[in-house]
């Protein structure tokens, strides 16, 4: 009899529990966490992107997709009302951004529906909104579970976040901006060459050598391409190897130095290239 | 796909986009009744239908189709008020044609 009870009790719980649109936060929690466990933070990075972006994203596993080789998670995006359906879990909002067109999901606490009602209200057809949500692949059919939509009042945003999202997608497909083109002084030419080189190859990783000056340059090639132990290489080798005044290695450390690009290892005089990775 | 995609243009773009559907971000300058002239970088003629509630001097978001006079016959237009910042949608449009990978095919 005891037993009985006891497990009709938890029986009960359990199914309260789940009733009370548990489900949406045990999704969420299972689909934030991958196996592995150690996420990267910049996959929980929020991004703008534009609703084309979203249908040209490459799925490569069960929770791993990828805009311009990146992987995206949180998003954000500014469309278009063009249809609503309010079911008794979810409002369904179809937004066309003039690139496309997408449904953005928001769960609703059936609770609170009228709450939820109010507060979506200004969200008519033909509205512009904003949503920040998560990218959902469902069936083979992509969706954003959205943590918030709300109105666009200033137009001026729609631009913006076109404009953003252009940004972002320049930023991943062609690196940092900065270097070449805005490179100051004498030497545009060359530090224009040496920072589209960077950018290319990948040969410098991605250190912008455009504000060092040329024998830095030097020296810091010297240092990325050279076969060197742990310590990395004294400057008097440098000077031999490059043909250069040990004073004029010296001064480029320097610069090598402040800017980030080198570290000092077993003394001031030896230096190896500081890699972020 | 049940919306298609719509390609921001202004008027310069007219005569490349003829016979595509296309978006355009524009000032009301004349009402005609079923036609208005709207200025998006140049007039050009749009042809109105029933729903549509262009204001004078307001901006305004229509969707259509550019026909063979390259004028564009409306679908849809939105009232975008009259605090839109006319440079910052040429940039739009700009950044729309010159990397296109992310806002329309072809």
């Amino acid at each position: 009899m005891s037993y009985g009870g006891g497990y009709e009790t938890s029986y009960t719980s359990y199914g309260a529990g789940g009733g009370a649109g548990g489900g949406g936060f045990l999704n969420e929690g299972g689909s934030q966490q991958s196996p592995s466990g150690g996420r990267k933070f910049a996959e929980e990075s929020l991004r703008p992107v534009t609703i084309k972006q979203i249908h040209d994203a490459q799925q490569q596993s069960t929770d791993e997709i990828r805009i311009d080789d990146s992987i995206v998670s949180q998003l954000t995006l500014v469309g278009q009302i063009r249809n609503i359906s309010t079911q008794t879990t979810n409002i369904t909002y179809k937004l066309d951004d003039g690139t496309g067109s997408i449904e953005v999901k928001l769960w609703v606490d059936s609770d609170n529906i009228d709450a939820a009602n109010a507060k979506n209200a200004k969200l008519v057809e033909n509205a512009y909104c904003r949503v920040w949500g998560k990218l959902k692949i469902f069936n083979n059919k992509k969706h954003i579970g959205a943590h918030i939509i709300r109105l666009v009042e200033d137009m001026n945003e729609i631009s913006y976040h076109l404009l953003e999202a252009t940004a972002v997608h320049l930023y991943f497909t062609r690196g940092p901006p900065g270097g070449g083109p805005a490179a100051p002084g004498g030497g545009t030419a060359l530090n224009g060459a040496a920072a589209q080189q960077s950018y290319s190859a990948g040969e410098y990783g991605n250190a912008d050598l455009s504000g060092y000056s040329g024998v830095a340059r030097r020296v810091y090639k010297h240092l990325r391409e050279t076969p060197q132990s742990n310590e990395g290489m004294h400057q008097h080798e440098i000077a031999t190897n490059l043909n250069i005044e040990v004073g004029e290695v010296a001064t480029a450390g320097d610069q090598l130095l402040a800017g980030g690009l080198i570290y000092t290892t077993v003394n001031d005089e030896t230096w190896a290239v500081l890699d972020a990775d | 796909m049940d919306v298609p995609p719509t390609p921001r243009i202004l008027a310069p773009h007219l005569q490349t986009f003829q016979h595509k559907l296309v978006r355009m971000v524009g000032k009301v300058v004349q009402l005609r009744g079923e036609t208005a002239v709207i200025d998006a970088g140049g007039n050009v003629d749009v042809i109105l239908n029933r729903d549509c509630h262009l204001a004078l001097n307001h901006a305004v978001e229509i969707i259509g189709k550019v026909d063979g006079n390259l004028h564009i016959k409306v679908q849809a237009a939105t009232d975008f008020g009259t605090d839109v910042d006319f440079d910052a949608y040429k940039a739009v449009v700009e950044a729309t044609h010159r990397h296109k990978e992310i806002f329309y095919d072809d």
